[in-house]
């Protein structure tokens, strides 16, 4: 999926979080936007899906002005961890993910994802019993259920051990390899092996977007 | 307040009686509805809700009972159709101020339920003052609804169920992660909009069997004793159905052998599932604990 960020200026009441941020992102680009707590990441992003109302003539989702942009099924949000999600209420992970389904798709291929993301045992598991690593996957399945041309992750690997943040990378990559967009938000770009080809820098709301020499590992 | 005289064991009286099978067969309508609606609510962190609808209602009714009994406006055959409307009546305003109240949405079930609880008195004192028709929209009469009743909570189950039904996968993705959901392109506030008014309609219809106060009792409490212990969704919905329905047969019955309000013994049987399922819970998890303890501690040895 192709985006581009024509000059964004947004903010909620009197703040201003985000002032005149531009870039382009192609298709099978790996984009990681770094800050600090409160750098307006997730307010870029939440502007991008529509989350957040901008202006028009801001944001273009393969060229289409976001504030008209109607395929949001096109993209695949995995917000921050017990952001937006009701986890206390009895729900399996096969109860999430069926339930988002909104596209053709066979029983075999979601199996094919639980398994690709490691939860497949976990199916039938409530998810008040997962830990937060798990819980990740568990959304990241959800999000890949509709076939997305685009992947966002809001600070995926919080909560989550060394080794499985090694393991979780690895996948983001071989998607990307795919030819998934993906957008990572992270406050910690050392930590991660993703094989990002772009970052955006943001600093009290001012962006800054470099391209970066992509690795072989996929 | 009971209108039998238990000469004859629960089980014979129904074959006797025609009101006591309406009753049963409308509480148990009640009983499965309600719950289904509950988990949703629930869910939605909107528990207060029902109980705001049911305060609302009530002014509905008192309304209704002042244009009948004080200015003798007989063309309103029943009450109960004013507490509809009222019912309806607070629900829209509870959407407009939950828009209004962007970042404070729950401001708008107390703003509600003072309004309604503020023209029920009015209405009330102006009708001549407490009287058994108040008593029973309070507490509730189940044991007087007749078969036109039971026609409209049919009708109303129904309803809901082809809802529920047909909707389901959109009512638990709105339900969990409104945001994901309007992601997903489907249209959230249409959702909400008609659940509401659903809401509304269950609610004003359950004042009849358990009364104005009792009614957030039948949508909650079993939701909130199956959510401790469901596996699955669909599992806590039918464990909160099972509970209720247990609650509305187990209530009538003692209400008829001991001779006592029907309402409120159908809540108060509630609450005891409610009580039970959270002491074995505690047993059972506090056992679980202890046996991975011991385990932990022969594995350190």
């Amino acid at each position: 999926m192709r985006i581009t960020v024509d000059n964004l200026t947004f903010g909620y009441d009197y703040r201003t979080v985000l002032k005149e941020i531009s870039f382009k992102m192609n298709s099978g680009d790996f984009l990681a936007i770094i800050g600090d707590n409160g750098s307006g990441k997730s307010t870029l992003v939440k502007c991008m899906l529509g989350i957040n109302k901008v202006a028009p003539s801001q944001i273009f989702l393969d060229d289409v002005d976001v504030t008209n942009y109607k395929q949001f099924l096109n993209i695949g949000y995995v917000p921050q961890i017990f952001d937006d999600f009701n986890y206390e209420f009895p729900i399996t992970v096969n109860e999430i993910i069926h339930s988002s389904i909104m596209r053709d798709i066979s029983q075999d291929e979601i199996l094919e994802l639980l398994d690709k993301m490691g939860i497949l045992e976990l199916q039938n598991e409530n998810i008040n019993t997962l830990s937060g690593g798990q819980l990740q996957r568990v959304f990241i399945v959800r999000s890949l259920i509709n076939q997305p041309k685009l992947l966002i992750l809001d600070e995926p690997t919080v909560g989550v051990d060394r080794k499985n943040v090694e393991n979780f990378y690895k996948t983001i990559n071989s998607l990307n390899a795919e030819g998934i967009s993906v957008i990572l938000i992270t406050h910690n770009i050392r930590e991660s092996n993703a094989n990002f080809s772009h970052v955006l820098s943001l600093h009290n709301g001012e962006g800054i977007i470099k391209e970066v020499p992509r690795g072989d590992e996929a | 307040m009971n209108v039998l005289a238990q000469s004859v064991p629960f089980i014979l009286a129904l074959f006797e009686h025609s009101f006591l099978r309406y009753a049963l067969l409308t509480g148990l309508i009640m009983g499965g509805i309600t719950p289904l609606i509950g988990a949703f609510v629930v869910i939605r962190r909107l528990s207060f809700i029902a109980d705001t609808l049911s305060h609302f209602s009530l002014a509905g009714l008192s309304i209704g009972l002042f244009l009948i009994n004080t200015l003798g406006y007989t063309f309103i055959s029943d009450p109960l159709y004013l507490a509809i409307i009222a019912s309806i009546i607070g629900a829209l305003i509870i959407e407009i101020l939950r828009g209004y109240y962007e970042n404070y949405k729950e401001i708008s079930m107390p703003i509600v339920m003072s309004l309604g609880t503020a023209l029920s008195a009015l209405f009330i004192s102006l009708s001549g003052g407490f009287n058994t028709s108040i008593y029973n929209f309070l507490f509730g009469s189940i044991l007087t609804v007749g078969d036109k009743y039971l026609a409209v909570m049919s009708t109303t189950a129904i309803l809901v169920l082809a809802l529920v039904f047909f909707y389901y996968r959109k009512l638990v993705i709105i339900s969990f992660d409104e945001s994901h959901a309007r992601l997903l392109g489907i249209k959230v506030g249409r959702f909400q909009f008609v659940s509401t008014l659903i809401l509304a309609l269950v609610v004003s219809l359950s004042i009849a069997t358990v009364g104005v106060l009792l009614v957030s009792s039948l949508m909650i409490i079993p939701v909130a004793a199956a959510m401790k212990i469901g596996k699955s969704f669909k599992n806590t919905i039918f464990i909160a159905v099972l509970f209720s329905e247990l609650s509305v047969i187990g209530g009538l019955w003692l209400s008829y052998d001991l001779n006592i309000a029907s309402g409120a013994t159908i809540v108060l049987v509630n609450i005891f599932i409610l009580f039970v399922v959270v002491i074995i819970k505690h047993i059972y998890t506090n056992q679980l604990r202890s046996k991975r303890t011991t385990k932990e501690d022969v594995g350190n040895v």
